[in-house]
């Protein structure tokens, strides 16, 4: 095929393709699948404001930008603060343009947290969305307040003293539910299909809107690029990333697991968790309590499908000839 | 060159101007690779094609994609085996695709609607070959000729083509209507039959050979196997095969109490369906064993399973893994024969071995033996050409050694398969070899590929289906040519073709389109030139191989890449 032809093709996507091909994200990105798929649904009308990371990073090396909406980044902490003012102007203009503000877990749980939880608190009209790749993978893969219990990172190294991170993965989703926002959930980059439904639900809500999305780093989880999809299925179903719907706090809809999976099969192809397989008593406690803390998800949100359901998490990524499944 | 702009800011999309492509060192390939339907089909049909343009809803292309390859899908839908079913993936996962309904189905909607073989007129000066035999590899060969442009005229000793599907198919499975209409509308596309001419007596072989350019001999196996104990036969011996044509020709049956078929292929069962029919006791005893999940075909029955299941329905008592030690006689007719349990044993040359077992022998009293042991080639007319076990000793090409213009197919090869599918298959070689030889080229066969396994697919993307079953006459409403399968309603076949998983070829899910981090797969709307939906753009393409291992039919595989890693060109 050439070149001229492919260029033709790729204008005449039957879809909206919000970022564009040659960003430099590594191979197998979860950040940037999750951020085209974003796009996709929300349409072209909108504007983004993107906090310091790797997708700030990756889709912006100078003098290129792999973004076809406008875009802006000022800083680490403000994403939440500067989309708000974006939202404010465009109000003061009476033009009706979603603003969507994009952040990594560290420009959100860390780093972001105060500007977010004051533009929630304010009511802006925005969608905050977080692409939770649980850790600082830009700098160097340093553990952050979403890197989940016992990961291993640069700074939060299995070692002797310790066998990865020794806290607990944050509980955004509550916290910003919290706010008594119209709409906050999380999605994965491996149910394409209920990420972009999600991502339109946000964005007809007026007010707050809030979505954390899943999205697997080969780099700093330790696996090979072509199983971004696959860790974040099993992520899903073993129960360890809830898929979760809250309106005004109040839990509205879940993904039903049909097939629950050990968490061994979530852990085992990541280079993160290796530690947790050395025959170490401390690492079977450290399974023990991942696998409770999946267990306790399961029974909090009620996750257990009782009968096969076409929205379950065997169910909902089913391909059609066609793809009508994804249209 | 960069561009600069007034407040530094970037235009949009200018991200293309980087090359990520370079960083790739395994790219994917779109790869049609072989399906198990395909690899197993003795006709060489691919039904994973075929059901694709079905779930389509495009049956008269399915139809066109299936007699590209056998021209006769009413009957083989019906009388064929099915290997294609055991082969297919989705029998590991819930369970097979019911292709022969599909198949069946295709070929009615074919008759019923007219839609025309899709055959070219062959030219004036086209060499023309001379087919021995009007069964199923007879009529394969002809047609598959004529679709590369080469005449060929049937000649058979009877007066209708057919073959063995006329003479002794059974009506309960093989409706005559069925056989009439798709072999008749066969012979109509363009296929000149000459009837009532039999090799040696009417025409000889030396003049075909003179008078067409080339000689395809499919007479099939027409006498029945010669057949005794020890030496010993009982005196009013019938073998199965002659009184299954006289069934079948005049409906007649002899009045016979009770009865031992000896056999475990079509014939016997469709013998021991017939008697059991009169009210008969009717027992068959076979060296093989019952068919089933684990049994190797080597040593199971040969006769279709759905079949065995339906001669059991009906009353018949089958023997499987026994033998015949001994007949009991009372002068020379028969009184019962005695019985032995045995087993075909693997031994270490390979071979199987069948074993009696001394102390389990048993006495079955009836008062008919009849032998379906199997058919051998009726040698007139080409007696010479035949290898010292009474068959044709064609290769792979159909061609029988040290003959340059003489090929042999169907049930009279050596190691036939045996079916009506295989004939086909036959049939279908040999027009493909002859076309090679008529135009002064060499008939390759490469090595057969691997067909797609089922850990090659990505079954996350696929929800369990039931499979739809066609109902079947009950046992006792079984009687004269009512058919007893039902098959399937469009609606059902609809539903069938789209549980295909595709194996090895697109499925136009979108994945990789949807699931490409860097949107290196572009979609058409229109098929591209290469008949894909999909492209991969190796200019941004980084080679992670998510698309390969997301795809759920296993149509995408990674190759290494073959150029040096180049540097890339920075902005």
């Amino acid at each position: 095929m050439t070149t001229e032809t492919l260029h033709d093709l790729r204008g005449d996507q039957p879809r909206f393709q919000g970022l564009e091909a040659g960003h430099r994200a590594c191979q197998g990105c979860g950040q940037a699948l999750a951020a085209r798929l974003t796009l996709e649904a929300a349409g072209p009308d909108v504007v983004l404001a993107n906090a310091t990371g790797c997708l700030e990073v990756f889709t912006t090396a100078w003098p290129d930008s792999a973004w076809r909406v406008p875009w802006l980044h000022s800083l680490f902490a403000n994403a939440a603060s500067v989309a708000a003012g974006m939202e404010a102007a465009l109000k003061m203009q009476g033009r009706d343009v979603k603003v969507i503000a994009l952040a990594g877990d560290g420009g959100t749980f860390d780093i972001g947290f105060q500007a977010l939880s004051g533009m929630l608190e304010r009511g802006h009209n925005v969608l905050f969305v977080c692409y939770d790749n649980e850790g600082y993978m830009n700098t160097g893969v340093q553990r952050s307040s979403s890197t989940p219990h016992a990961a291993a990172t640069t700074t939060s190294p299995a070692g002797v003293a310790r066998i990865g991170k020794r806290h607990l993965k944050k509980d955004i989703l509550s916290i910003v539910a919290a706010h008594h926002i119209p709409y906050a959930a999380t999605a994965s980059v491996a149910y394409p299909t209920d990420l972009r439904k999600k991502v339109r639900r946000a964005i007809q809500v007026d007010g707050p809107s809030f979505l954390q999305v899943h999205a697997p780093c080969p780099l700093g989880w330790g696996h090979g690029g072509e199983l971004s999809i696959e860790v974040a299925r099993l992520a899903v179903q073993t129960g360890l990333f809830p898929l979760i719907e809250l309106e005004r706090d109040v839990l509205i809809g879940a993904m039903p697991i049909r097939r629950v999976r050990g968490i061994k099969d979530y852990l085992r192809p990541q280079g993160r968790f290796r530690h947790l397989f050395a025959d170490d008593p401390r690492a079977r406690e450290e399974l023990a309590h991942l696998q409770a803390l999946a267990d306790h998800n399961i029974e909090v949100y009620g996750l257990r499908g009782d009968r096969p359901d076409t929205l379950d998490s065997e169910g909902a990524d089913t391909v059609h000839r066609g793809g009508r499944h994804f249209a | 060159m960069p561009i600069m702009t007034p407040g530094a800011f970037a235009y949009p999309g200018t991200s293309l101007d980087f090359r990520t492509g370079s960083w790739r060192t395994a790219r994917p390939v779109y790869q049609v690779r072989p399906s198990p339907c395909h690899a197993a089909c003795p006709a060489g049909e691919n039904p994973r094609d075929y059901l694709a343009r079905m779930a389509e809803a495009n049956p008269r292309a399915a139809w066109e994609t299936l007699v590209a390859f056998n021209p006769l899908p009413a009957i083989t839908g019906r009388v064929c085996e099915h290997p294609c079913e055991s082969a297919c993936n989705r029998g590991q996962f819930d369970a097979a695709i019911a292709i022969h309904n599909v198949e069946r189905w295709l070929g009615d909607e074919a008759v019923r609607a007219a839609w025309d073989y899709p055959l070219p007129a062959p030219a004036a000066e086209a060499p023309e070959v001379a087919v021995v035999g009007a069964g199923p590899a007879g009529l394969s060969c002809a047609y598959h000729l004529l679709r590369l442009g080469i005449r060929a005229t049937v000649i058979d000793r009877l007066p209708e083509a057919g073959g063995t599907l006329r003479t002794a198919l059974p009506c309960y499975r093989l409706p005559r209507e069925v056989l009439d209409a798709e072999i008749g509308r066969l012979l109509a596309a363009g296929i000149p039959f000459v009837g009532r001419t039999r090799l040696g007596q009417h025409v000889s072989l030396a003049e075909l050979s003179q008078d067409y350019a080339a000689v395809f001999l499919a007479p099939g196996r027409q006498q029945p196997r010669r057949w005794d104990v020890d030496g010993r036969t009982p005196k009013d011996l019938h073998p199965a095969l002659t009184l299954l044509q006289d069934w079948v020709a005049l409906d007649a049956v002899p009045a016979i109490h009770s009865a031992l078929i000896v056999g475990g292929g079509n014939s016997a069962i469709d013998m021991a369906r017939v008697l059991a029919r009169t009210g008969a006791e009717v027992h068959l005893v076979t060296h093989d064993a019952m068919p089933g999940p684990g049994v190797s075909r080597d040593v199971a029955m040969k006769a279709a399973p759905r079949d065995i299941d339906q001669a059991i329905e009906e009353g018949v008592t089958i023997h499987v893994e026994h033998g015949i030690r001994r007949l009991i006689l009372r002068g020379e007719k028969v009184v019962g024969v005695e019985l032995v349990r045995l087993k075909k044993l693997l031994r270490g040359d390979g071979r199987y071995e069948v074993v009696p077992f001394e102390g389990t022998e048993t006495v079955l009293h009836v008062d008919q033996v009849i032998p379906a042991v199997g058919q051998v080639v009726d040698a007139d007319g080409m007696g010479s050409l035949l290898s010292e076990n009474g068959f044709f000793a064609a290769g792979e090409d159909m061609r029988l050694p040290g003959r340059d213009a003489i090929y042999a197919g169907g049930d009279a090869r050596e190691r036939a398969w045996g079916t009506v599918s295989g004939a086909v298959g036959d049939g279908r070689k040999a027009a493909l070899a002859l076309h090679a030889h008529l135009s002064g080229r060499r008939y390759e066969t490469g090595p057969a590929p691997r067909p797609m396994a089922i850990a090659d697919l990505n079954l996350n993307y696929f929800e369990r289906a039931p499979r739809a079953e066609e109902t079947l006459l009950p046992p006792g409403l079984r009687q004269g040519c009512a058919e007893i399968a039902a098959g399937l309603s469009p609606e059902k076949v609809g539903a069938e073709a789209q549980r295909c998983f595709s194996c090895g070829d697109c499925l136009a899910c979108d994945n990789c389109w949807t699931l490409c981090p860097d949107q290196a797969v572009l979609k058409s709307r229109a098929p591209l030139a290469e008949g894909a939906r999909y492209h991969i753009d190796y200019d941004y393409c980084k080679g992670c191989g998510l698309c390969a291992h997301e795809c759920p039919a296993g149509y995408i595989v990674m190759e290494a890449e073959s150029r040096p890693a180049g540097r890339q060109q920075g902005p």
